[in-house]
């Protein structure tokens, strides 16, 4: 009599009496038959780990190799083996990224959202497909979950990078003012890191901080004084602040370190200009004021006989109707007039910088002079204010 | 207190044969042993847990087959495409023909004609040919799904274990849906959904003596197979977020058109499965390849994603993956692939090709709406969630489980108000252009006549108070004699009087006999004379079957009121429950 045959008996018996062994008989049977189960699902998972290892280093090396198209295929199937894995997913996201399908690839970013809303990489391209789809709320919530968020390696170098990209996301908008508040945050967190300065200073200049700006550049230029982009951006810096000598010793820095670079060139010689025309300069003479005061008044001049001079009719006219006003000045524009009335020093160079904004250029490109005319005469207008 | 001397000799030894092994083994067990239906529950407990195991084992059997034929990618390569399920077939038909003759069909059917036509019995070979064939078809890319053949394998289970443990006949019946529920619980993933199910199209009305043993197995096969297989889902579900008010004529939309597939692909079936099993049997046995031979075809033209069950599909469907081009054409082409897959008799399920074409029809609705008004920002995975119940609802027919489903499988109660607008609609049109359920003109082609369960569901249960007549106009004085009574009752034609004691208690008393003791001048209050029934009592809501059962034995039933026992609201006789039923409606009539 075979065992089944015993428990098959037993089972027959009264109802009252069978209960507990049958219970015992369907544990038993329970375990054996969970024993196989596990063993078959054992083999299976260990099939579906290999293939889902194998199809997601196949799409990795797709992706390396630019065949984004060919990189989502494979993730997927990846995923199909090991739907589960959070990091498969992220990289089928950016495959699909990568492929220029930004919606697909948002749909994914926001599935992986709700299970690690703290997670850096994923908020910064929700953040990044958000601004791209000019969603500016939730561009700026996703670019604060990336600043804020855990990142698997180099975190606060991943963090400080996205909040350059915020920065770069308000400058773009235009919105200079939450640019330069989080720019402010950025600088009191910065490493003693050349570049970082320099990138930080450039910012503040992009929004118009000159100040902090200028600051910066120092101190980038402190870390790395042979930067010829830092000596540069503070020369430019201190030029736009009207710190003219501080400019002229940068300038001069970044003209000797790179000659050919024509731009830094003309900044100079207009900001020698203005050092050289510029009579409300402190610390000099009455007679030197009277002798640039008098200088300007010969550039204007110049000015207006070359335009008489040139080809263009329209410009012969406008430079006739424009020499009635400014002739007023012939009678006074002497040395010893004006060191005796040094107070229409001011009026000269004001009226010398309304004509040379007026005069076209047609009449030809205006010198380092003309140009220092004008920044001179604005100057001038602050300081009256 | 005495005992004679042969007693006490008794006693002494009844004492002493308490503690001999056989006794103690008996008293043990005694002890040990419950009643039978709380070993039911256990029994259920047992059912869930081996379902949940073959489930695992028949999901796991797929894979594998699906890897050996189509190959581990997403999209398998078109010559595997192209000639694996035409092959399968082949030897699908071969096993049908010679050693599986009962596997064919979905499984569902089969489970409910197990129950009641051969008491839920269901054979080991079927349940074994059900997980071979099954599997084979839908490894190979047959377009057809594992929740019916599940099912069908949790019954058999359950069928198989009731044989060996010599249940009664009832207990045989009831451990059906049993297993059922237990099959349908492990293979979807969803305890809620598929206990609904269960009891929707199988079961076909609430009954608390089965729910627990139902609900128990299912919760039970499902824990099993998430020890095996994970609890992560057959797809995942993104974020549903917020639905607006404006979106709902978008998803009426979706009903509408659901409600559509669903009668295009019922009206397919119907059409095509009845010819192909009125053609010869050498053409039957070639038709799981044909069927495999024309899918092979879809796939290489550029639809693989019809093949098999298609849940990886569903899943990026869900993220937005394709467009509403790609969606709508994916559903049509479902319907044309498990159309041809199912009348083959190819064994498979129609649930999860349901959910796939629901999923692309509803992600086909959400993208046009988001192309045509992108202010509204609904998520394309809530309408293809919400797409999944308009066809469980328009072509199963399972409008509870279907609203059930979305809830169960999204965990997001903001989407019941779109599931009930767009399942309304499905369900409505599906049913006035279908009168009769795509699952029950399956089992009419199959020459069976099971009940029409959704018919069922919605006849109305007559009560006492749709039978009952007012109650008499005079309610005699039960401490009155004869003599004082019968000129208060003489005029009126009734057969019986009722009589209300100080107390309130309610008696009757039969016309003749009141007439009897007034002719004889009897002295004594009608309380105190043997002439008096006792009438059973009911209350106006309880169930007229019970009335029918009291007013077999009882000339009359009084209704009492709940809130006032003594009070009186009318009486019913065998007669008037009688004419209550003939009047109501008949199931099947007109049909």
């Amino acid at each position: 009599m075979s065992c089944y045959d015993i428990s098959m008996n037993l089972l027959r018996r009264d109802f009252v009496v069978r209960e507990p062994v049958l219970v015992g008989i369907l544990v038993l049977i329970t375990i054996v038959f969970s024993a196989l189960t596990h063993s078959y699902s054992a083999a299976y998972d260990r099939k579906r780990e290999a293939l889902s290892k194998e199809w997601f280093e196949r799409g990795s090396q797709a992706l390396t190799n630019h065949q984004a198209d060919q990189a989502v295929e494979d993730f997927r199937t990846a995923l199909l083996y090991a739907p589960q894995r959070w990091d498969y997913r992220l990289r089928l996201a950016e495959a699909l990224t990568a492929t220029g399908r930004t919606r697909q690839a948002r749909d994914y970013y926001l599935s992986l959202w709700p299970s690690k809303p703290t997670n850096g990489p994923v908020n910064l391209a929700l953040a990044r497909l958000s601004a791209e789809a000019g969603e500016i709320p939730e561009a700026e919530r996703y670019y604060n979950g990336a600043i804020f968020g855990d990142w698997p390696a180099d975190a606060p170098d991943h963090r400080r990078d996205a909040l350059f990209e915020l920065i770069d996301f308000y400058l773009k908008r235009g919105d200079t003012g939450q640019a330069e508040s989080q720019l402010m945050i950025l600088s009191s967190n910065l490493p003693e890191d050349a570049s970082l300065r320099l990138r930080v200073a450039d910012l503040f200049a992009r929004v118009g901080d000159d100040q902090r700006a200028s600051r910066e550049y120092r101190q980038a230029n402190q870390l790395n004084p042979a930067n010829p982009a830092g000596i540069l951006g503070a020369g430019q810096a201190a030029y736009r602040m009207g710190n003219f000598h501080e400019a002229e010793v940068y300038l001069s820095q970044a003209h000797a370190v790179n000659p050919s670079d024509e731009k830094t060139m003309k900044l100079l010689d207009t900001t020698r200009a203005i050092l050289e025309l510029n009579p409300s300069e402190a610390g000099i003479s009455a007679a030197e004021r009277a002798r640039r005061a008098l200088a300007i008044y010969e550039t204007v001049n110049e000015r207006l006989d070359s335009c008489k001079k040139s080809p263009d009719p329209s410009a012969n006219a406008l430079a006739a109707s424009l020499e009635g006003p400014w002739r007023i000045w012939k009678p006074n524009a002497n040395q010893r007039h004006l060191e005796e009335h040094p107070d229409q020093i001011n009026a000269l160079v004001r009226s010398a910088a309304s004509m040379e904004s007026q005069i076209p250029a047609s009449c030809g490109p205006p010198s380092d002079k003309d140009s220092a005319i004008l920044l001179i005469g604005r100057q001038t207008d602050n300081n009256g204010k | 207190m005495t005992t004679t001397p042969a007693i006490s000799d008794m006693q002494d030894q009844r004492q002493s044969n308490r503690w001999e092994p056989a006794a103690l083994a008996k008293r043990i067990t005694s002890k040990l042993s419950f009643d039978e239906d709380r070993f039911f529950l256990i029994l259920a407990v047992f059912i869930g847990i081996f379902a949940g195991l073959a489930v695992v084992c028949f999901r796991i059997t797929m894979e594998w087959t699906r890897l050996l034929l189509l190959g581990s990618a997403l999209t398998p390569a078109p010559l595997r495409a192209f000639l694996a399920p035409c092959l399968a077939g082949l030897v699908i038909a071969g096993l049908i023909f010679t050693l599986f003759r009962n596997a064919p069909g979905s499984g569902l059917n089969q489970t409910k004609a197990a129950l009641y036509i051969s008491d839920g019995y269901i054979s080991i070979r079927t349940v074994i040919g059900k997980f071979v064939t099954a599997s084979l078809a839908i490894g190979s890319g047959h377009s057809l799904g594992p929740e019916d053949p599940s099912l069908q394998i949790g019954a058999g289970l359950a069928s198989a274990l009731g044989t060996r443990l010599h249940l009664s006949r009832k207990k045989m019946r009831l451990l059906g849906p049993v297993g059922a529920a237990a099959g349908l619980a492990a293979a979807f993933n969803a305890p809620i959904s598929a206990v609904l199910f269960v009891i929707e199209e199988i079961i076909g009305h609430w009954s608390a003596g089965i729910l627990g043993a139902v609900v128990l197995s299912a919760v039970a096969s499902v824990v099993t197979m998430r020890l095996f297989l994970g609890a992560e889902p057959l797809f995942r579900i993104p974020v549903v977020g917020v639905i607006r008010w404006e979106e709902l004529a978008a998803y009426a939309v979706l009903g509408i058109l659901g409600g559509v597939a669903s009668l295009v692909f019922s009206k397919a079936i119907g059409w095509l499965r009845p010819r192909i099993k009125a053609a010869p049997k050498t053409f039957q046995f070639f038709c799981p390849a044909i069927a495999g031979l024309l899918l092979g075809l879809l796939a290489f033209l550029g639809f693989p994603q019809v093949m098999g069950a298609g849940y990886g599909f569903i899943d990026q469907a869900m993220h937005d993956q394709y467009t509403w081009e790609v969606l709508g054409l994916l559903a049509g082409m479902k319907i044309l692939a498990t159309t041809l897959s199912f009348s083959s008799g190819t064994p498979g399920g129609m649930f999860a090709p349901t959910l796939f074409i629901g999923a692309m029809l509803g992600g086909a609705v959400g993208t046009v709406e988001r192309l045509v008004f992108p202010h509204l920002t609904g998520s394309v995975a809530t309408y293809c969630l919400v797409g999944m119940g308009v066809l469980f609802a328009g072509f199963l027919r399972a409008p509870i489980t279907s609203v059930f489903m979305a809830l169960e499988v999204s965990g997001d109660y903001s989407i019941i108000i779109p599931v009930l607008v767009a399942n309304t609609f499905s369900y409505l049109i599906s049913r006035q252009l279908q009168r009769v359920p795509a699952l029950e003109v399956i089992t009419r082609q199959d020459g069976l006549h099971l009940p029409a369960l959704e018919e069922k569901r919605e006849q109305e249960n007559l009560s006492v108070e749709d039978a009952m007549q007012p109650r008499p106009a005079v309610i005699l004085d039960a401490s009155l004699t004869a003599a004082q009574a019968w000129p208060l009752v003489a005029a009126s034609n009734e057969e019986y009087f009722l009589l209300q004691s100080a107390g309130g208690r309610i008696a009757v008393i039969p016309r003749e006999a009141l007439q009897s003791l007034s002719d004889s001048k009897d002295p004594r209050p009608l309380e105190e004379t043997r002439s008096l029934i006792t009438a059973p009592y009911l209350h106006p809501d309880e169930d007229l079957e019970d009335a029918l059962r009291l007013a077999s034995n009882h000339p009359v039933v009084l209704v009492l009121s709940r809130a006032d026992i003594t009070r009186v609201l009318g009486v019913l006789t065998l007669q008037d429950t009688l004419d209550a039923y003939r009047k109501s409606p008949v199931n099947g009539e007109g049909a």
